[in-house]
């Protein structure tokens, strides 16, 4: 039999329908290979090994139940998510001793559809970074090459899942978070329309932003975890009631249907020549499938840095007002007076980039500057929705790379935070404009992934799906990271 | 625009942190980062938004709000104010402020 922890989801949930192993099994495999592998990439900041052995126990004496698409199925959640009474600490001191009396919605869902939680992953501080070297429980490394970033903020979801810990986890992308880490370290992740995906019980970074996906290594796994974890919710308005569409079985699209934009400003960037390399290689032989391919202009993502920092920093200087020592979270023991608890819980709380983009957020958002940047900036993002809008017409879904770089030895930005912004340029545009998108791996470049991002209409969830499993089918499998 | 180190301890006074790094001469370094950051975002000048509708929200049908009715999810106040640093008896305690 092969080793259990290699299976992907689907796979691993027709060997369980099979009776060909037990739930029990298959955690237990996946709590091994997070046991073995940990010491080398450090993705999970809480490994929840008793729960989960005893909920694939209880799985296993219930009986099979083929109405529960992920029953027995080990999944990893990132530190953003409420787990009721577990450590949540988004990455940050300032959650150190947190233990959330409630859980998220799609933690209840995951859970409600079978599957078993066994561990939460590393993510920068609140989920502000691209690398996971924000984080203040330390970094994670990639699987690829451990002298090197697994990106982020999702890199613990990230590396857990393309290192064979778990087949399927859970990230957050704000600006790319799910995105970019998966194609740095090699696995496909998907960002839902905002809306699409309840944000109830997520530690909230931009929450004009945010929006819950799954990583996992086949496109068909990212399908049966957002079907199990989409639709609305009385607990978030923003949560629509659209239908939820039959994410779990989506029908392959045919390459020689499909005509793909290729945003000019994405394509025209100052990319690594490895990457470059890959990039190119993989147009050809999309294009030797029959794909077609559209340049569009989208003229005003020049702007897209500086408007989703603006706006992203806004939101996170007011969502994280509530960390004032008072109600939950770190307390500051020195100064006397109100204002002085506040301000020293949170200085010696928070990190230096959660920091730095609440002053950002707090300047932006403060008198005599408001209308210049705050403002200045929602209308930009209208623009930049209506380039997005344009660029789909006449074409399916767009193509474009996710990062400029493979990637990174660590260190590399960490002193210079407005470079590092910059390297995000390729995922923000998608999350401004609100719409579905999916990263994926694309090759290897000088032995480290290097991915490529669909991106579709509001909604349109099946149909990226769907064309992402025809690219799948033609761009070739990375195969294993070194030292697996 | 360039921020000044009075404009930073401002910005860091409405958002209740302290200007700090970790040594000497951090915070000369701070300022001068957050200026250049904040000198990046001046590109957004060169977008003609004249007449356009600023978008807070990319949200496309918000749900009604639901009824106005007590959470009943089996969640006591003992659950929160047990969270709570430090506390008196059934209350959240803060410093003495008068």
């Amino acid at each position: 039999m092969t080793e259990l922890w290699r299976l992907g989801l689907g796979q691993a949930a027709q060997g369980l329908a099979k009776r060909q192993f037990t739930a029990t099994d298959l955690v237990s495999a996946s709590l091994e290979r997070i046991r073995l592998s940990e010491p080398r990439l450090g993705a999970c900041l809480a490994v929840l090994g008793q729960e989960a052995l005893d909920r694939a126990r209880d799985l296993d004496r219930e009986g099979h139940d083929p109405s529960r698409p992920l029953w027995g199925l080990p999944v990893s959640v990132k530190d953003v998510f409420c787990l009721k009474g577990a450590p949540t600490t988004a990455g940050s001191r300032i959650l150190e001793d947190y233990r959330p009396s409630f859980e998220a919605t799609v933690v209840r869902r995951l859970r409600a559809a079978g599957a078993v939680i066994v561990a939460k992953t590393n993510c920068d501080e609140f989920a502000m970074g691209s690398s996971t070297e924000f984080s203040a429980f330390g970094p994670t490394r990639n699987p690829w090459d451990p002298g090197r970033v697994p990106g982020g903020s999702s890199g613990g979801a990230a590396a857990s899942v393309a290192g064979f810990q778990v087949p399927a986890g859970l990230g957050t992308d704000t600006g790319g978070s799910i995105r970019q880490p998966a194609a740095l370290c090699g696995c496909l992740g998907l960002k839902p329309t905002y809306g699409r995906v309840s944000r109830y019980g997520i530690v909230a970074y931009g929450s004009s932003f945010d929006q819950a996906g799954p990583l996992a290594r086949r496109v068909d796994d990212l399908g049966l975890v957002l079907a199990a974890i989409a639709g609305p919710d009385g607990l978030d308005s923003t949560a629509s009631g659209r239908p939820v569409g039959d994410y779990a079985n989506v029908a392959e699209a045919r390459p020689g249907e499909l005509t793909l934009g290729l945003p000019d400003e994405l394509w025209a960037a100052d990319f690594d020549p490895l990457v470059l390399g890959v990039l190119e290689r993989a147009r050809r032989e999309l294009a030797g499938a029959g794909v077609r391919f559209k340049a569009v202009p989208m003229p005003n993502l020049r702007f897209s840095v500086a408007t989703y920092y603006i706006l992203a920093a806004a939101e996170a200087s007011t969502n994280l007002a509530r960390y004032d020592g008072v109600r939950y979270g770190h307390r500051s023991g020195g100064d006397p007076g109100l204002l002085a608890l506040y301000r020293d819980s949170r200085t010696e709380g928070l990190g230096q980039e959660v920091r730095r983009r609440i002053m950002l957020g707090t300047f932006v958002l403060s008198s005599g500057y408001y209308e210049a940047y705050f403002r200045k900036a929602a209308q930009v993002r209208r623009l930049i929705q209506e380039d997005y809008r344009k660029a789909l017409e006449g074409c399916d879904f767009l193509l474009a790379p996710v990062s400029s770089i493979p990637a990174w030895p660590f260190g590399s930005f960490t002193d210079d935070p407005l470079t590092a912004y910059q390297l995000d340029m390729m995922t923000l545009p998608l999350n401004l404009v609100g719409a579905p998108g999916l990263s994926m791996p694309a090759g290897l470049g000088g032995g480290l992934p290097v991915g490529l991002q669909l991106m579709g209409r509001a909604f349109d969830e099946a149909g990226l799906l769907s064309a992402a499993k025809a690219l799948e089918r033609i761009l070739p499998p990375l195969g294993d990271p070194p030292g697996l | 625009m360039g921020i000044d180190e009075t404009t930073a301890r401002a910005v860091a006074g409405l958002a209740r942190l302290e200007l700090a790094g970790t040594g000497e001469g951090d915070v000369r370094a701070l300022v001068e980062e957050f200026s250049r950051i904040v000198g990046y975002m001046d590109i957004l000048a060169e977008a003609d938004t004249e007449g356009v509708e600023p978008l807070y929200s990319p949200m496309v049908d918000p749900e009604p709000p639901r009824p106005d009715e007590p959470a009943l999810d089996g969640r006591k106040a003992e659950d929160i104010l047990g969270q709570a640093p430090e506390r008196v008896g059934r209350f959240f305690s803060v410093p003495r402020v008068f």
